[in-house]
């Protein structure tokens, strides 16, 4: 039973994040630091004052 | 407290796995917010980007005319060249292009993070960060 619960737990999880929105933001030759081909981009816009 | 010191841990907690692209979204009634973004972009024309990045988030809000020249100064740029970029707003251009896309984005305030295109908005904490990293970094591995 419990194992039973956990998977639809998990399920429910995956399911979940899988429909969380994404945004498509260009990179396009914006300034940065790190691996042009990392596993996981994060782009931050910015006001330094 | 920006959120600085939180990206920068993220950044060598995950070294070689991710990566950071910032564009620029000044804020059109803040003094020095455009005159910043030209100093970071002129560094970046002299392939110091990362080190000015670094400085101003460190200094603001302190982001005049003279202090940005000392700050140039100070991670070695060539003076006559980012001064002129400055006062030329040559970056103009670019800065606007990075506003037009936050509006486009329905962005209003800063720092907004996308992280593979999922949106995190503010000051979050590292954990917050460090969750979502770590579900991408899984889902990419799948």
């Amino acid at each position: 039973m419990k194992l039973l619960v956990l998977i639809i737990f998990l399920l429910t999880v995956s399911v979940s994040s899988a429909q969380e929105k994404r945004f498509e933001v260009p990179v396009g030759d914006s300034p940065g630091y790190g691996r042009a081909n990392a596993e996981v981009t994060m782009i931050e816009f910015i006001d330094y004052q | 407290m920006g959120v600085g010191p939180t990206v920068d841990k993220l950044l060598k907690d995950y070294k070689g796995k991710i990566r950071l692209v910032v564009k620029m979204n000044p804020y059109k009634y803040r003094d020095f917010s455009h005159i910043a973004a030209e100093a970071v972009l002129a560094a970046r024309d002299q392939g110091k980007f990362w080190e000015m990045h670094q400085l101003l988030l460190k200094k603001s809000p302190k982001l005049d005319r003279n202090s940005l020249i000392k700050y140039a100064q100070e991670i070695g740029l060539d003076l006559n060249r980012f001064i002129e970029s400055l006062d030329t707003k040559k970056n103009t251009n670019t800065i606007e292009r990075d506003k037009q896309l936050a509006t486009s984005l329905d962005l209003y305030e800063t720092p907004v993070f996308f992280i593979n295109g999922r949106k995190v908005t503010g000051n979050r904490a590292y954990e917050y960060f460090k969750k979502i990293i770590d579900e991408e970094i899984k889902n990419e591995k799948r």
